[in-house]
């Protein structure tokens, strides 16, 4: 490993993966699709604390530009996101998410 | 001077996927510009001719390796094959929502289709981690919205459902590949396969997390619930592209990794989980399927088993394994888009053909339907006169050669459970039932759909005399 971080890269690594674990975590236990939302993206973000940091350990530019893609992707989900929440809530009038299973399964 | 950094060379290689985004352009611009007179057949058609374009120009560039855009797209052999099945799976899913779409919805729809085949075609040719994660968005993406496209609750709710869990196969995914990212230093496949990754902790923690993202795509068995249920609430159409384009472009995807992004001596133990997790999906899918009453869930278990098989054949990461996956992938796109032609054939607007109740005395109203779909059933369980049946035999030859026997016998055993399920359709259509009132909705007949039926079945058989498996696609993998 090249490049000198101010920070030891350990540190960064257990940051994103606390980060991703309350994202899983948010995911599996509320029931709000908002909610669900947020801890996906929060997931999408521990990711990319991830590709910085191993982009200047490397000093390899494509992490950061990964990362870039990953903010683009992300807000592009976002806004589908919310249109279909939008949607279910118009045909359902709730979004709960076990409120809305007329599926079976 | 300006600084060009891809030639034409890189546009050359992916003119296939422009091909498709031109199209989809397209489709909007008239739906925009012609919105009264456009007629649903317009817009599908423009549709169809950029998928003809993008299947001709994959063909194209098969044979003539290339590495496009730094090493991120790779084409000419492997990649074709799958952009090729993807062109198939469009242009079949194409003609069917020309039969079943809503006219009001269509332009969007049509061009949504073609965007995420952008996607999967993407994914068939990534060759760097950057390339996989835009492709598989883009393809997903694409789905969320077809899925909730239709005025109907269901569908609805199927969009919601598969947005929610297939984010967080993506987050999973990402993840994953940050690890990679973190192990090897380099976003390229071929950078994965480094030997010093072996001892690295970052690489065992991401490619297991990576793994867990793809199996979720491919409906893996401890990650397939969404599956019978978003295929359940989308509509018919778009159930037969899912069914078919993503599973296929998420096996392009794992092949490349297994084949060609590996540390030597290490695929047998980053990929156990994964066999293993293959081999419940052919039990567990099959089991699942018994239950059923709706064909789209039928389908979907069917489709949890049938990745397994085609697994299967990849397990000994065998060169010949490879071909025999493919071969049983390409049989796979015309028996399931062809159950679900006669699906489509026999709908109205509410999508009647997803009831197993419908077929119900079909051998006397539309004996040629039955003995379609009677075909398509026996092609999907793997009897004697079909592809299904070469291509089982061909992946247990190739298990059993590779030390995976295990795999293949709970691949016959899988088989044998779904013979019942897939007989529970065929008898439906042959037994005559005691309230057979259906006789009266007889529908005029959907040109489109019955020209799919018959290519699709044209597909099977010429897939059983002539088992085409492309013979240099592993050499063109990297």
């Amino acid at each position: 490993m090249t490049g000198a971080l101010p920070v030891a890269l350990g540190n960064y690594v257990a940051l994103a993966s606390v980060m991703f674990f309350i994202g899983v975590v948010g995911v599996l236990v509320r029931r709000n699709p908002l909610v669900m939302l947020m801890s996906i993206e929060l997931m999408f973000n521990a990711a990319n604390v991830l590709f910085m940091a191993f982009a200047r350990a490397w000093l390899q530019n494509a992490g950061q530009i990964f990362a870039f893609l990953v903010i683009t992707v992300a807000a592009a989900e976002a806004a589908i996101g919310l249109a279909i929440v939008v949607a279910v809530f118009r045909s359902a009038a709730t979004v709960d998410v076990d409120e809305v299973r007329s599926l079976h399964g | 001077m300006i600084l060009n950094p891809f030639g034409t060379a890189d546009w050359m290689a992916i003119a296939p996927i422009v091909a498709l985004a031109i199209a989809s352009l397209l489709v909007l611009l008239a739906d925009l510009v012609a919105r009264p007179a456009i007629s649903r057949y317009g817009a599908v058609a423009i549709g169809l001719l950029g998928t003809a374009a993008a299947a001709v120009l994959a063909a194209m560039q098969y044979g003539h390796v290339y590495a496009a855009f730094f090493g991120g797209f790779v084409t000419g052999g492997f990649t074709t094959v799958f952009e090729e099945i993807v062109a198939i799976a469009l242009a079949g899913s194409l003609a069917l929502y020309a039969t079943l779409g809503d006219p009001k919805r269509i332009g969007g729809t049509v061009a949504l289709m073609l965007w995420g085949s952008c996607g999967a075609m993407l994914m068939a040719g990534a060759a760097n981690l950057m390339t996989i994660f835009l492709g598989l968005e883009l393809l997903s993406l694409a789905l969320y919205c077809l899925c909730g496209m239709v005025d109907r609750r269901g569908a609805r709710e199927s969009a919601l459902k598969y947005l929610i869990l297939s984010s967080t196969a993506s987050g999973f995914l990402l993840f994953g590949m940050a690890l990679l990212f973190g192990a090897s230093g380099s976003v390229l496949l071929a950078d994965l396969a480094r030997p010093q990754l072996a001892a690295n902790p970052l690489f065992w923690m991401g490619s297991g997390l990576f793994l867990i993202g793809l199996a979720f795509k491919m409906s893996l068995v401890p990650f397939h619930a969404w599956a019978p249920d978003v295929y359940e609430g989308a509509p018919l159409p778009v159930t037969a592209y899912m069914s078919v384009a993503t599973k296929a472009a998420t096996l392009a995807v794992f092949a490349r990794v297994l084949y060609a992004a590996l540390p030597a001596g290490t695929a047998s133990h980053v990929m156990l989980p994964v066999w293993i997790v293959a081999g419940i999906s052919m039990i567990a899918g099959n089991v699942g399927m018994l239950a059923q009453h709706d064909l789209k869930r039928l389908l979907a278990y069917s489709g949890i088993a049938q990745v397994g098989y085609i697994l299967t054949a990849m397990a000994g990461g065998s060169a010949l394994g490879l071909r025999y996956a493919i071969y049983y992938l390409v049989a796979y796109t015309f028996m399931n888009l062809g159950a679900f032609a006669v699906a489509t054939a026999i709908s109205g607007e509410h999508e009647e053909g997803a009831r197993l109740v419908s077929y119900a005395g079909l051998a006397r109203r539309r004996p040629w339907l039955a003995a379609a779909m009677t075909f398509f059933m026996l092609a999907l369980a793997g009897m004697p006169p079909t592809a299904g049946f070469l291509g089982k035999i061909l992946i247990l030859a190739t298990s059993a050669d590779s030390g995976y026997a295990w795999l293949g016998g709970l691949l016959v055993a899988g088989t044998a459970i779904s013979l019942y399920a897939y007989a529970k359709v065929v008898r439906a259509m042959y037994l005559p039932q005691s309230g057979d009132h259906h006789v009266a909705d007889l529908r005029p007949i959907a040109p489109l759909a019955w020209i799919s039926v018959t290519l699709c079945l044209i597909g099977v058989i010429a897939m059983t005399f002539y088992p085409l498996t492309p013979s240099n696609v592993l050499p063109l993998l990297r």
